[in-house]
């Protein structure tokens, strides 16, 4: 009996040992893997700092109107943040290529639903930024308009847009991303539906008299300059 | 674009072709359908002895109809070899369905350039003011130095009054002063007497090139004359009517005249950035005195506009506007309403910023036009209170004054345009 318990345990080891074995090799890929995207990753983050700093990226992504991308990046440099970026995503893929090499159809399947979802991610990402970049543009659009109709709330309503716009760029971000679901899309309905609702009631009733004396300024402001004021500009 | 078709083109042709064409560019009323043909015939028989070599008149009306097809020409001379001038009379054709007033403009300035480039016409004669105060002699005053004494632009002077024609006296006439070394008073028109050559000169610039990318012609006409070396004069014209400004869209105007004005400005800068100084052009004819000014102009909204916008574009405006620019503004929008002046070099490096922005697309090009307004309010207002009891020969030697600065910091703008990223306190 004992002869057999032996034997029992040295298969068992046996069977550890060659499936410890079968993994190696996967974790020595994996290693590789990691080993090389860092390389890439650095050569790459190498090459693209350098050409980012030759074309002032910094300064000209404030011109291009996303000042805030300096806050939100490292050491206030939108350069390191791209760097960094590119640096992570060529690491990410060199880790997803080294799980990829252990030859486990969890790891796989892991590995097929990640690049699966990848679609999703970057339809998100350009969502987010088509949004990000209409809502400034919007925002813009609105305060100069403001601004020359002489409105002294000119900042609020582009506020109010640039947040709208976010705010509906996010939902849709959300659900491209399949998080949260019906949840989102009921809050964003609340959220969007009140805004509208606060805005038609204000409007409507509660600040009636308040934006008719507003208007009938503007109005009387316009046609007051018709009338009085000689100027022509041609 | 063809105002005329073909057949009735080789007609005129085929009848020795035409001398002499004038696009009557403002809608006429349906009271006074006719009137702009009237007036260009009782200008063309009052003054054959001085025209008589013009023998036939092609007239382009705009009568309200924008008619896309040619009406039936009307000939006062058959033959055309008598004294008073053959006159034929065509429709603008209709602008497009989606152009604006402006485009639509723009539009009938090429059509009639078209129609004289295909006859080979000696003069071109376009009259784009309100037909209200315009009379035979201005179309005179127009065409007489082309044809007369050889001059190829012929730019009008109108009689204003120290509140009028303030976009021309803060930005246009200057900022051409300084660009072209021409001292034209109105270099936009938008009445204007043109020989054959500049016609073909300035149909030329544009052949080939998408229609996007088209020059627009009210403004391209006085910088293609004097980037082409071609022959400039003024001619009193008197006073022009206008209707009111309409403040809630002055940034529309401000937009529809500096956009194409910096685009030009583009389209040129190798032959300006070489120009130093200014000379006078000749000018024809006697200048009116204004009419009296209708008193004071209340700048307290027009401060108010601009200390708005110093509050809430300061985002903007540092995008366009240097450090240094920007703190001026603030130190502006702080003074109170007796002590509010604009320094000339200030409005001049925010003229010539804008014009750098525009160029550079620093932000959308509407939104950078749009956002001067304030700052053009500001001008007016320190204006006004500036000249509030100027004389006339005040307000010239102002003005004067004004043009002078556009030149002195003309160094300025061509190193900020030939270096934008050089650094610029």
């Amino acid at each position: 009996m004992w002869d057999q318990v032996g034997q029992a345990l040295s298969q068992s080891m046996n069977r550890m040992l060659s499936q410890m074995a079968s993994l190696l090799p996967g974790v020595v890929a994996l290693i590789a893997a990691l080993l090389v995207s860092t390389l890439v990753a650095w050569v790459l983050a190498a090459i693209l700092g350098r050409s980012l700093t030759s074309i002032d990226f910094d300064r000209r992504v404030a011109q291009w109107g996303f000042p805030a991308l300096a806050e939100w990046s490292p050491a206030k440099s939108p350069t390191l943040l791209a760097t960094r970026a590119i640096a992570w995503t060529a690491m990410l893929i060199g880790f997803l290529i080294g799980i990829s090499a252990f030859d486990v159809a969890l790891t796989s399947q892991f590995v097929l639903r990640l690049f699966a979802y990848l679609p999703n991610v970057l339809a998100a990402v350009v969502v987010l930024a088509a949004g990000s970049i209409v809502a400034r543009f919007l925002a813009r659009s609105v305060l100069i308009g403001a601004v020359n109709m002489n409105l002294q709330y000119a900042r609020l309503l582009s506020a109010g847009v640039k947040w709208l716009v976010t705010v509906l760029a996010v939902a849709m971000a959300l659900e491209h991303l399949s998080v949260g679901g019906g949840i989102i899309r009921l809050a964003f309905g609340i959220l969007f539906g009140g805004i509208v609702l606060a805005l038609a009631l204000a409007v409507g009733l509660g600040s009636k008299e308040l934006v008719s004396r507003s208007l009938d300024r503007e109005a009387s402001k316009t046609s007051s300059q018709h009338t009085q004021e000689p100027v022509g500009h041609l | 674009m063809d105002a005329i078709s073909q057949p009735e083109l080789e007609r005129i042709e085929r009848a020795g072709g035409a001398d002499l064409v004038v696009g009557i560019l403002d809608p006429e009323p349906d009271d006074q359908a006719g009137a702009a043909v009237a007036m260009v015939r009782e200008a063309l028989t009052e003054l054959s002895a001085d025209l008589s070599r013009v023998s036939r008149v092609v007239v382009l009306c705009n009568n309200g109809t924008h008619a896309p097809v040619a009406t039936a020409p009307h000939l006062d001379s058959a033959d055309g070899r008598g004294q008073s001038p053959a006159v034929f009379i065509y429709n603008l054709p209709a602008p497009g369905p989606a152009e604006t007033s402006e485009p639509s403009m723009s539009h009938a300035y090429r059509s009639v350039f078209a129609v004289g480039g295909k006859l080979g016409v000696r003069a071109c004669g376009v009259i784009a003011s309100e037909l209200r105060a315009v009379t035979p002699q201005w179309i005179y005053r127009l065409i007489q130095p082309v044809l007369e004494l050889e001059f190829d632009l012929v730019a009008p002077r109108y009689t204003r009054h120290k509140m009028q024609g303030l976009l021309n006296r803060s930005v246009l006439s200057p900022l051409h002063r300084a660009l072209y070394g021409e001292q034209l008073h109105n270099p936009v028109g938008p009445d204007f007497g043109l020989s054959g050559k500049l016609l073909h000169r300035a149909l030329g610039q544009d052949a080939g090139s998408p229609r996007r990318t088209e020059s627009d012609p009210v403004v391209s006409i006085a910088p293609t004359a004097a980037c082409g070396g071609f022959r400039v004069c003024e001619s009193h014209l008197g006073a022009r009517t206008q209707p009111p400004t309409d403040w809630m869209n002055l940034s529309s105007l401000l937009a529809t005249v500096l956009g194409p004005y910096f685009i030009e400005m583009e389209r040129q800068a190798a032959f300006w950035q070489r120009i130093r100084g200014s000379i006078a052009v000749p000018g024809f004819g006697l200048s009116e005195a204004a009419s009296e000014d209708s008193g004071p102009v209340d700048v307290r909204r027009m401060i108010e506009s601009f200390q708005l916008g110093a509050q809430n574009l300061q985002d903007v405006w540092g995008l366009i506007l240097p450090p240094l620019t920007l703190l001026e503004l603030r130190k502006l929008s702080r003074l109170p309403q007796d002590q509010f002046r604009m320094p000339d070099d200030l409005w001049v490096r925010i003229v010539y910023d804008f014009a750098l922005g525009h160029r550079l697309r620093t932000i959308s090009r509407d939104h950078l036009l749009r956002s001067i307004t304030p700052l053009y309010l500001g001008w007016i207002a320190s204006y006004a209170l500036e000249m509030e009891s100027a004389g006339p020969a005040d307000i010239e030697a102002r003005i004067e004054r004004l043009a002078r600065a556009y030149e002195a910091g003309k160094p300025y703008l061509v190193s900020r345009w030939r270096w934008p990223d050089r650094f610029n306190p």
